[in-house]
């Protein structure tokens, strides 16, 4: 095979042993790699209905076709796994070095499978795969994991693993990969943590084989050629990263404060980009044969937060920021660090903090809940105390790992955990950006962002400008990016390559390396086949077009200040055509011509 | 009017925000305005073969002006205009 390698490994935990077997040649031509092909595994061997966290369910690690050549930005792989978090197929996507070095290990996929019965980490060096003892390493941060597995194995080995936060079953834990990139949603780190698997240390020296070289580098250096000249892509992520948004959602009224009672902030700037970059910014930082090095290595210096590291995204800065009441970069930088070192999401964490912040302020939760702590909106010192807590599950902290929504349900106010399908949503008010609101409410691993970027077009006027405030024309535009999303994260491709190159281009690269003929409509009929199985997937588990919707507080409580005030968001009047365009019927379940047109 | 900068015009102007005390109609009127103010290098930054550059972002009360009119979209004395180069994240 071109483009992929033909080799996926299957290892059971349970019963310790290890398997090669012949990647699925149909599979990974309709299915791309990655997410997609991750998809149609865990949908094809895992029971709907089994323990999100018990041995039948399995975890797959990755890597897409593009992953490891010099496509642009092709450094990504994907977890797939049965979400512990709310029981969606669901993963998450991680950019860095590990993806590249399993695909040169010789690797389309590795599927764990079982528990182990003691901590254990998986070692890979192309052809030799061992099951290694990981007890010394239960209990140790992501750094310190990173450091002991290196010394143990090899120098220049890739590592993705979890920290306590995993180990701990936490709902919101990530996997982290070269200790700061991380596959953060949807709490897939529990899931390794499950399986006692601490960490898979990789080590590669294949090649990938490519179908028309020739027609390949043509294809990669116009699709290069045209992120440097998009001033997204070429010039604006790698000097301010993604926090530059904080002052655009900001401006624009869509910027979520204090658990979403609102969406503009008058202190906004002291967290966004600009400040960044004047003040914590070491330098910027790409993953493997990125031009476009949105990462953000940073230094803290003031002695109450200091440290070094990387971070913040734009999320994290306003989960730990303005939706926390906190306008103090410092202590956010530092609840970014200790996400990194426990392995924990920061959208959930901070968004998971904020919600508490609400809770406490009615009196549903008091010092007697809190440990002591004082958790009013504002209190940044706080705010760093309780990701610590989450971390090591101490104390209060083993309530906020279950997330937002079992925190707000046990005392009864589930209304104020902001999220959708349980999981915690990102930094757009869909109150003052109407598409986005779709978005959420229709994702298939709930809130997330990153999986039909809409902010694209309805806030940042990128392509096709549209009216964020108008919900006409928003369910097709959903559709699109949805879609578009899910065929590029099964390539191997980053999310931010598509500022500066659409589907064309991605189709025309991918036919390149694959020797397979993929038009723009094959290549975007395959990002539907993908969403569609993620669909079934959730209507098996018993998720209902009712669980297609948003927080009450959106619907109905009005944005206080700022330019969106006075606004909500109209879910109504986009669902509806949502499901029509989608080929879904109105309970929101495919045809039966859908299926057979995706040859579902 | 308050015109507020960010990013890359922050280093373009050396100022985070500027309150203009003249009347333009309009955007058009207004970059040009400011234009004067700050010369070429800010000129080059707004301006596209005389169209609104595709390397900007311009908000007039948090309305994006690509979807109000562009350089036509008029603008008032009691309004906020937020001046971003084009970015982007996720
Ligand atoms: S754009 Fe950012 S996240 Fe994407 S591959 Fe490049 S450095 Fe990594």
């Amino acid at each position: 095979m071109n483009g992929w390698i033909g080799t996926t490994l299957r290892v059971d935990l349970s019963r310790g042993t290890i398997k090669r077997e012949r990647t699925n040649k149909l599979v990974a031509r309709d299915y791309i790699g990655a997410r997609g092909m991750g998809v149609k595994i865990i949908s094809d061997e895992v029971d709907p209905s089994a323990d999100a966290l018990g041995p039948d369910n399995k975890l797959v690690f990755a890597p897409g076709p593009f992953t490891g050549t010099f496509a642009p930005s092709a450094g990504r792989y994907n977890v797939i796994t049965k979400s512990p978090l709310n029981g969606t197929i669901a993963g998450s996507n991680s950019g860095g070095v590990f993806g590249p070095e399993l695909k040169f290990a010789g690797y389309d996929a590795v599927i764990i499978e079982g528990q182990a019965k003691k901590p254990v980490y998986l070692w890979i060096k192309n052809d030799l795969v061992e099951i290694r003892d990981a007890s010394a390493m239960w209990g140790m941060t992501v750094a310190d994991t990173t450091d002991a597995l290196r010394e143990q194995t090899d120098p220049d080995a890739k590592v993705a693993c979890i920290g306590p936060a995993g180990e701990n079953l936490s709902l919101i834990a990530s996997i982290m990969n070269e200790m700061h990139r991380a596959a953060g949603r949807t709490g897939v780190g529990a899931v390794m943590g499950s399986k006692k698997l601490k960490a898979i240390a990789v080590i590669g020296t294949g090649e990938i084989t490519v179908a028309d070289p020739v027609a390949f580098k043509a294809a990669v250096m116009d699709a290069r050629g045209k992120i440097q000249a998009n001033p997204v892509g070429g010039v604006g992520l790698k000097a301010y990263g993604t926090d530059v948004l904080v002052n655009i959602l900001n401006q624009s009224g869509a910027l979520p404060v204090n658990n979403w009672q609102d969406a503009y902030s008058p202190v906004a700037d002291k967290i966004g980009g600009e400040s960044l970059a004047a003040n914590q910014l070491v330098r910027p930082k790409g993953c493997f044969a990125c031009i476009i090095s949105c990462g953000r290595a940073t230094k803290v210096t003031n002695p109450a937060y200091a440290g070094v590291g990387e971070g913040p995204e734009y999320e994290s800065a306003w989960a730990f920021g303005v939706d926390s009441g906190i306008d103090n970069l410092d202590a956010i930088i530092k609840a970014n660090y200790l996400c990194n070192e426990y392995g924990l999401d920061t959208i959930s964490m901070g968004s998971t903090i904020a919600c508490a912040m609400e809770l406490y302020e009615l009196g549903l939760l008091t010092k007697k809940d809190t440990d002591g702590l004082d958790l009013s909106f504002g209190n940044a010192e706080v705010m760093v105390e309780l990701v610590r807590k989450t971390g090591v599950g101490e104390g209060f902290g083993k309530r906020l790992q279950e997330g937002s929504y079992r925190l707000a349900d046990s005392v009864g106010r589930p209304d104020l955990s902001m999220t959708v399908k349980k999981q915690e949503m990102p930094a757009y008010d869909p109150r003052g950006v109407q598409g986005i609101g779709l978005n959420y409410a229709t994702n298939n691993r709930g809130g997330c962002h990153v999986r039909g970027y809409t902010i694209a077009v309805e806030v940042l006027g990128q392509g096709a400008p549209t009216d964020p405030h108008a919900t006409e024309g928003k369910a097709a535009l959903d559709i699109v990016f949805q879609d578009l999303t899910s065929a590029l994260d099964s390539s191997g491709s980053c999310l931010f390559a598509t500022f500066g190159i659409g589907g064309a281009e991605l189709a025309g690269m991918l036919s390149a390396l694959t020797g397979v003929d993929y038009s723009l409509e094959e290549f975007m009929k395959a990002g539907a086949r993908i969403w569609n199985l993620e669909r079934l997937w959730n209507l098996k588990v018993g998720y209902t077009a009712a669980d297609d919707t948003l927080p009450v507080r959106l619907l109905t409580e009005p944005i206080k200040t700022g330019p969106s005030k006075g606004r909500v968001n109209h879910l109504d009047q986009m669902l509806p055509e949502y499901y029509a365009l989608r080929g879904w019927d109105a309970a929101g379940v495919p045809t039966p011509e859908k299926l057979a047109e995706l040859a579902l | 009017m308050l015109i507020k900068y960010f990013a890359t015009f922050r280093e373009l102007t050396k100022e985070n925000s500027l309150v203009l005390n003249a009347e333009p109609a309009n955007i058009a009127e207004l970059l040009e305005l400011l234009s004067d103010r700050y010369g070429t290098p800010f000129r080059k930054a707004v301006f596209e073969d005389g169209e609104l550059s595709s390397l900007m972002i311009l908000l007039v009360n948090g309305r994006n002006v690509r979807i109000t009119g562009g350089l036509a979209t008029p603008v008032n004395p009691t309004d906020e205009v937020s001046v971003f180069p084009m970015v982007a994240g996720g």
